[in-house]
């Protein structure tokens, strides 16, 4: 299988295809010249360690739960029913 | 202009009407919908809450600054039990099954949720015309766009259908529109108000932020809804904005602005001159302004557009149609997420996503998306290094005046480059603030992070001045 994925297939897009008016702003990148001395920003707008929430399970609240299942776009016995993964 | 939020405070209090009778006269304006700014009316949630203010003024009981005050809401902000289509067909059954932080802090302090509002889909637009509820138009004149993509915010705030809204901006949606509409409009410092609940477009620069007339309003707003949210830990520790110190005369301050904002072509003459007329009013109240160099246009907004469009392709991914959404079967899954995508976003949205997969792929992400994030480290170094010569920043809010409904869309380059005055202070996550006057769209008054009091207090001597 090829490793290159057409943009219509990344993007779940029937037909999509790249638009001039995008591609117009990529060739100002392309052509932008960079400073090498530039700071680098990123280690600053990372979140400290300290600020990252803990890795515990959050029951939801019942109002929740029947908003979800409300949003179900097809649903049998209360059961999210999914599209067939494999065509039979 | 006064504190609406004061003013309507006190009448409550003095009992010159009721909070229902309030929100019924507001209810029924939204419900005209004259401007399309709404796409649903909170008309239970509203009464209900008017109710509980209106029982505890008949007690005899003191009442919060915002209990009883009337806000709207952008359709991209999860409140319980709402829909929350962001004006797209793929979410227009869509029902909130929790409610955004920002908007419940305004809900704890009792103000009155009246309407989810129009706006450009998933925030992608700059006129409030890529929506599937009929284009926004203008407050102040209905043959125009009103500006986005938080356009149906800065139109009932602008036509007194709302007292405040929230809008969200990404790159310049609630600076823009609040120009258009000629109100104010802040997007603060990134991480100053929690994202939680906000319907993701670019995670990394997206902000939540009010509408309103007056700066004092957007103070006591700000005051409400900033403060660090374990359920978004981008979110950041911040003072409160003091009322007296904003209202007091700025001391010491230093200004600057953008030369090559000001001296190019694709500026409007009259929205030159304006700026410059506001610049030379600054420098005869006494404040030193310093011209400062930046990066050009047309950079800034290709790196803003690069970026934004990786994010919210990722972002958007999950919009299938398997677990929510207005799912379109077909013969399996791989077909289903196709047709679901394909016939539920917008063109302008299809075209974001699109070129968001281009650069993320393979051969095109050293070239475009890694090299937009150099230029991003650049543009945040030298807004550094600006401000440490000044203290105030201030800019146009557009290049051009406020387009004709119908001329943005079908242009879209044109579209993205009239982003051009506002996008650098997202990718710099500065706290800006549109001011309805300066330039016929406004002007942008910008501090360093989170010098959100600072730039509030400048903006009151320019409305002082103007």
């Amino acid at each position: 299988m090829s490793k290159i994925m057409p943009v219509d297939i990344l993007s779940s897009i029937k037909g999509a295809k790249s638009s001039e008016a995008v591609d117009k702003l990529f060739d100002v990148i392309k052509n932008a010249e960079i400073n090498q001395n530039s700071s680098n920003q990123n280690a600053k707008n990372a979140v400290s360690i300290d600020d990252l929430r803990a890795d515990v399970v959050e029951n939801s609240s019942e109002i929740t739960k029947q908003i979800i299942r409300e949003n179900f776009p097809k649903e049998k016995d209360g059961y999210l029913v999914v599209s067939k993964v494999i065509e039979g | 202009m006064e504190s609406q939020i004061q003013k309507i405070h006190n009448q409550l209090v003095a009992k010159e009407f009721t909070c229902t009778e309030l929100v019924k006269e507001k209810l029924a304006l939204l419900k005209e919908n004259k401007y399309n700014s709404v796409n649903t009316v909170l008309e239970d949630l509203a009464l209900e809450a008017a109710a509980k203010v209106d029982a505890k003024i008949s007690k005899g009981e003191e009442i919060g600054l915002l209990e009883g005050i009337p806000f709207g809401i952008k359709d991209v902000y999860m409140v319980q039990g709402t829909y929350t289509s962001a004006s797209s067909d793929l979410l227009k059954k869509y029902k909130s099954a929790y409610t955004a932080t920002a908007i419940q802090k305004l809900l704890d302090a009792g103000a009155i949720p009246m309407a989810k509002e129009n706006c450009d889909s998933f925030g992608h637009g700059s006129s409030s015309e890529n929506t599937v509820f009929g284009s926004v138009k203008n407050a102040i004149d209905t043959s125009l766009v009103a500006g986005g993509s938080s356009g149906g915010s800065a139109v009932n705030v602008a036509a007194d259908y709302t007292v405040f809204s929230i809008g969200g901006d990404t790159g310049g949606s609630i600076r823009q529109p609040a120009g258009y509409n000629k109100i104010y409009g802040l997007k603060p410092t990134y991480g100053r108000v929690s994202r939680y609940g906000l319907m993701a477009y670019a995670s990394s620069t997206d902000t939540v932020g009010p509408l309103a007339k007056s700066i004092e309003d957007v103070a006591i707003v700000m005051n409400v809804m900033s403060g660090k949210d374990p359920k978004d830990q981008t979110t950041i520790l911040s003072e409160e904005i003091k009322q007296n110190i904003v209202a007091s005369k700025p001391e010491g301050i230093k200004v600057g602005y953008f030369k090559n904002f000001i001296e190019n072509d694709a500026i409007d003459p009259k929205i030159k001159a304006d700026f410059i007329a506001t610049i030379e009013k600054v420098k005869a109240a006494g404040y030193e302004v310093q011209e400062l160099d930046f990066f050009n246009a047309d950079t800034l907004v290709s790196t803003y557009y690069t970026l934004a469009m990786a994010e919210t392709a990722s972002n958007l991914s999950r919009l299938d149609g398997t677990n929510y959404g207005n799912r379109i079967e077909d013969k399996n899954l791989k077909e289903t997420y196709m047709v679901t995508r394909s016939e539920n976003f917008t063109e302008e949205t299809k075209r974001r996503i699109v070129g968001g997969n281009q650069v993320l792929s393979q051969g095109f992400s050293d070239a475009i998306y890694l090299k937009g994030q150099e230029l991003r480290n650049e543009i945040e170094a030298a807004f550094e290094a600006d401000f440490n010569k000044v203290d105030i920043i201030l800019s146009p809010v557009t290049p051009g005046p406020v387009p004709k409904i119908g001329e943005v869309l079908s242009n879209p380059h044109a579209m993205y480059l009239s982003d051009a005055y506002t996008v650098g202070f997202s990718l710099g996550q500065l706290p800006t603030l549109t001011c309805p006057f300066g330039t016929e769209t406004g002007i942008q008054v910008t501090g360093a992070k989170n010098k959100e009091q600072t730039i509030l207090q400048f903006a009151n001597f320019l409305n002082q001045v103007k």
